[in-house]
């Protein structure tokens, strides 16, 4: 059987559809869709058809599908590849619909790194999906642009679901729980291109407490657990609607690049002058350096969202719940902005607005990271506006 | 993300570090998932077969026996300064020219071929490395065929006797052996790609293009013989290429194992570029990562130095840059050459045994680039 479905997935002929049967099929290799215009596989169902890849000993995806145009993916589980789960790479609208993309077992570093992973492709579309155990992240669009992710379950992963590099998003009706943390609109410097406009709502995250299991070196390994909702350096985001419970570090941050690029900036300095002029250069000035790249959130309008936390104390296993202790009376913040700003610019500058409205109670922390915290403070009246939002998608 | 944190907290944390070390240890990640439920079945999943030719022997490229590889008329033999690593393969690259065709130069990039041309890739093992002409194995054929609309890859499996070659589509393995030149005996279960796998590494842009038969990989001696000629002069000399009327100096790249032709850093540029750019390249399929190699990339940091993973899974072997100069052992680059591991190892398709030679050579210059 792997043969014949191996070979059915290479041979298949544009506009047809490829009607996988009821069964548990276990496959030593990756399987992939290559070229191919306006082809449909479907199984009979998330329960019904499973592609198992445990074990595999060829290929580093499960399935990977690339250079392909209006391919449907859907009524399937696709488990325990070595990789990537389901991979769709350089491909022109897509619809993923109820997949179930799962490691078994223990949610552990060993398990592959991606769930459900469209990268370099636009117009996306994944619904009814359902992503668990991923070390990195269960839904994962990269540099991707026009995706629509919606009615989607992603738990266990480190990261639930990650929007990174893309732009024209639509994440809505997602249920998001138990992962390290549970949705990440990420950008990220020196890649094919930058992510903007994207629109989350209608989302229920909570409980994202799951301790960090993912591989050292990898940009999740470093966010910490009990974090409902981080935005870093993305631009032009609107937050509304959400639910939003039950994390220990933060219910919500708006982050800068400069968060992760403090790090690099102690490797820069083990460089000789000699080396910088050769053009050895660590992320840090390097991502400074592009002028396309813009490390800051800015026009962030977060409205009308529900926040709660059943949670008393913060976590004291990340900075950041440390810092709360100190700083934040114990509280575990609702909103956290860590308030770095590029040189010369001011907060009420409106590329780098951030705007909360009509979030009823909330615990609002300005961090002021790059001045040591100095004016660290609580008051929500310079951050309460309404901005005219530049979308795509409306 | 919480490290750039770590200089503004260092006071805090360390009045602290006792208490969050006792608190934080909570584990709850050990949670079971649900399993689908188990089913068979046994139908067919589809009956779809191309017209393709059924035997290598159809296309006529060779002298009885075909084991020989001896090309007939209008396949003319080439080999490349820096092959691919493909678990020490020996290799017997032809280009098919369809009667009368001519190929076309090109600084960059690949020749120009007309439609009908074909490339064809031996893939053999010699029992005895020592002897590379005596006992042969020839595994696969592989070739790229210039129809009007692209190039289309297409694979031979040889049969048992060696008489002649199947199409394949799917792949598969072979176990293989061999006595290396040291006289240490290996094997290997050797991976034949699927098409979506050739595919995978001649995808340029939207198209699928050759990789080998560049200006700057064919200015050589054909190695297997003993002339004195350049083959791209040969090729001119058969009416096959028209060089530039002024060359003094075509590209050409220094070769990854001879010293003479490079210095380290030239050389591991050369091997990268062979080994990685056809993936690792702005039209590759890798180009998500940010990491290029091609053999002119001169910016560092896209060449990986200090070049954190992005989506690269447990590839990054918890390790944080691609390239640290002067640490090989810290470099992801290194780790994934010599990892076998499908989700791990780099190339990803093509091997499943390290290139210790090669990885010697990165190792060097991974090295190397600390001392500037």
């Amino acid at each position: 059987m792997e043969e014949a479905i191996l070979e059915a997935f290479i041979l298949a002929k544009d506009s047809s559809t490829i009607q996988l049967p009821e069964g548990h099929y276990l496959f030593s290799q990756e399987l992939s869709i290559n070229g191919k215009k306006h082809l449909t596989i479907k199984g009979m169902g998330m329960d019904k058809t499973v592609l198992s890849f445990k074990g595999q000993t060829k290929g580093a995806q499960g399935l990977l599908i690339s250079n392909s145009q209006n391919i449907t993916l859907a009524n399937m589980t696709i488990e325990d590849a070595t990789g990537d789960n389901l991979k769709i790479t350089d491909c022109d609208t897509v619809v993923l619909r109820n997949i179930r993309s799962a490691w078994t077992g223990k949610a552990s570093t060993e398990n592959g790194a991606y769930g459900i992973y469209p990268v370099l492709s636009n117009n996306v579309l994944i619904e009814n999906c359902v992503a668990i155990g991923a070390s990195d992240a269960g839904i994962y669009v990269g540099q991707s642009d026009q995706v629509i992710i919606r009615n989607n379950k992603a738990f266990y992963n480190v990261a639930g679901i990650e929007s990174e590099n893309s732009t024209d998003v639509e994440i809505y009706n997602n249920e998001v729980y138990e992962n390290t943390s549970g949705l990440l609109i990420f950008n990220l410097p020196k890649l094919t291109r930058y992510g903007s406009k994207i629109k989350a709502y209608k989302n229920t995250i909570y409980n994202n407490n799951t301790p960090n299991f993912g591989v050292k070196g990898s940009i999740v390994s470093s966010v910490p657990k009990g974090t409902g909702v981080v935005i870093m350096a993305t631009q032009d985001v609107a937050f509304y609607d959400n639910t939003i419970k039950n994390h220990k570090t933060s219910n919500l941050s708006v982050v800068s690049y400069e968060i992760f690029a403090a790090d690099e900036d102690a490797r820069e300095e083990e460089l000789t002058d000699e080396a910088q002029l050769q053009g050895i250069r660590s992320v840090d000035s390097d991502f400074r350096k592009d002028s396309l790249y813009n490390p800051y959130p800015g026009r962030i309008q977060i409205s009308q969202n529900q926040f709660e936390n059943s949670y008393g104390f913060p976590t004291l296993t990340n900075e950041y719940g440390i810092l709360m202790l100190l700083k934040n009376k114990r509280i575990i913040p609702d909103v956290v902005y860590d308030g770095i700003l590029p040189k010369g610019a001011k907060l009420q500058d409106d590329q780098h607005k951030i705007c909360l409205e009509d979030n009823g109670e909330i615990n609002f922390v300005y961090m002021d990271a790059a001045n040591e915290f100095e004016n660290f403070s609580n008051d929500l009246e310079p951050f309460n506006c309404k901005l005219k939002m530049n979308m795509t998608r409306q | 993300m919480t490290k750039g944190l770590t200089t503004h907290l260092f006071k805090i944390l360390f009045c602290l570090g006792a208490l969050a070390f006792s608190l934080g240890c909570s584990s709850d990640s050990k949670k079971q998932i649900p399993k689908a439920i188990k089913v068979s079945s046994k139908k067919r999943i589809s009956n779809s077969k191309l017209s393709e030719k059924e035997w290598l022997s159809e296309y006529n490229f060779f002298k009885k026996p075909l084991s020989d590889l001896q090309p007939k008329k209008g396949v003319f033999a080439y080999d490349l300064n820096n092959a691919l690593f493909t678990d020490y393969a020996f290799k017997k690259r032809f280009i098919f020219l369809p009667d009368g065709k001519k190929m076309t130069y090109q600084n960059e990039g690949v020749l120009d071929f007309e439609i009908g041309s074909i490339l064809i890739k031996n893939f053999y093992y010699p029992k005895d490395f020592n002897k590379p002409m005596d006992e042969i194995k020839i595994i696969e054929t592989r070739l790229l065929i210039k129809e009007v609309d692209g190039w289309k890859p297409l694979n031979y499996v040889w049969n048992e006797s060696q008489s002649d070659a199947k199409l394949n589509y799917v792949g598969g393995e072979v176990p293989v052996s061999w006595k290396n030149e040291n006289q240490v005996y290996k094997s290997i279960s050797y991976g034949i790609p699927n098409l979506n796998e050739c595919k995978n590494c001649h995808f340029k842009g939207s198209e699928i293009t050759p990789i080998g038969p560049t200006v700057a990989q064919l200015n050589k001696k054909y190695s297997a013989i003993k002339s004195a000629q350049n083959q791209l002069e040969r090729f001119q000399n058969l009416g096959i290429l028209d060089l530039p009327d002024s060359h003094p100096s075509l590209p050409k790249l220094p070769i990854w194992d001879d010293p003479k032709t490079g210095s380290i850093k030239l050389r591991a540029n050369a091997y990268l570029d062979a080994n990685c750019a056809h993936c690792h390249r702005e039209q590759g399929s890798a180009k998500n990562s940010g990491l290029y190699l091609t053999y002119n990339e001169t910016n560092m940091r896209r060449r990986g130095v200090f070049k954190p993973p992005v989506a690269a899974g447990k590839g990054s072997g918890n390790l944080e840059y691609s390239i640290v100069p002067g640490n090989p052992e810290e470099s992801i680059l290194i780790y994934r050459m010599k990892n076998n591991d499908p989700a791990i190892r780099m190339p990803e398709i093509g091997r499943v045994s390290a290139h210790k030679e090669g990885i010697a050579l990165i190792e060097q210059y991974i090295q190397s680039l600390a001392e500037y």
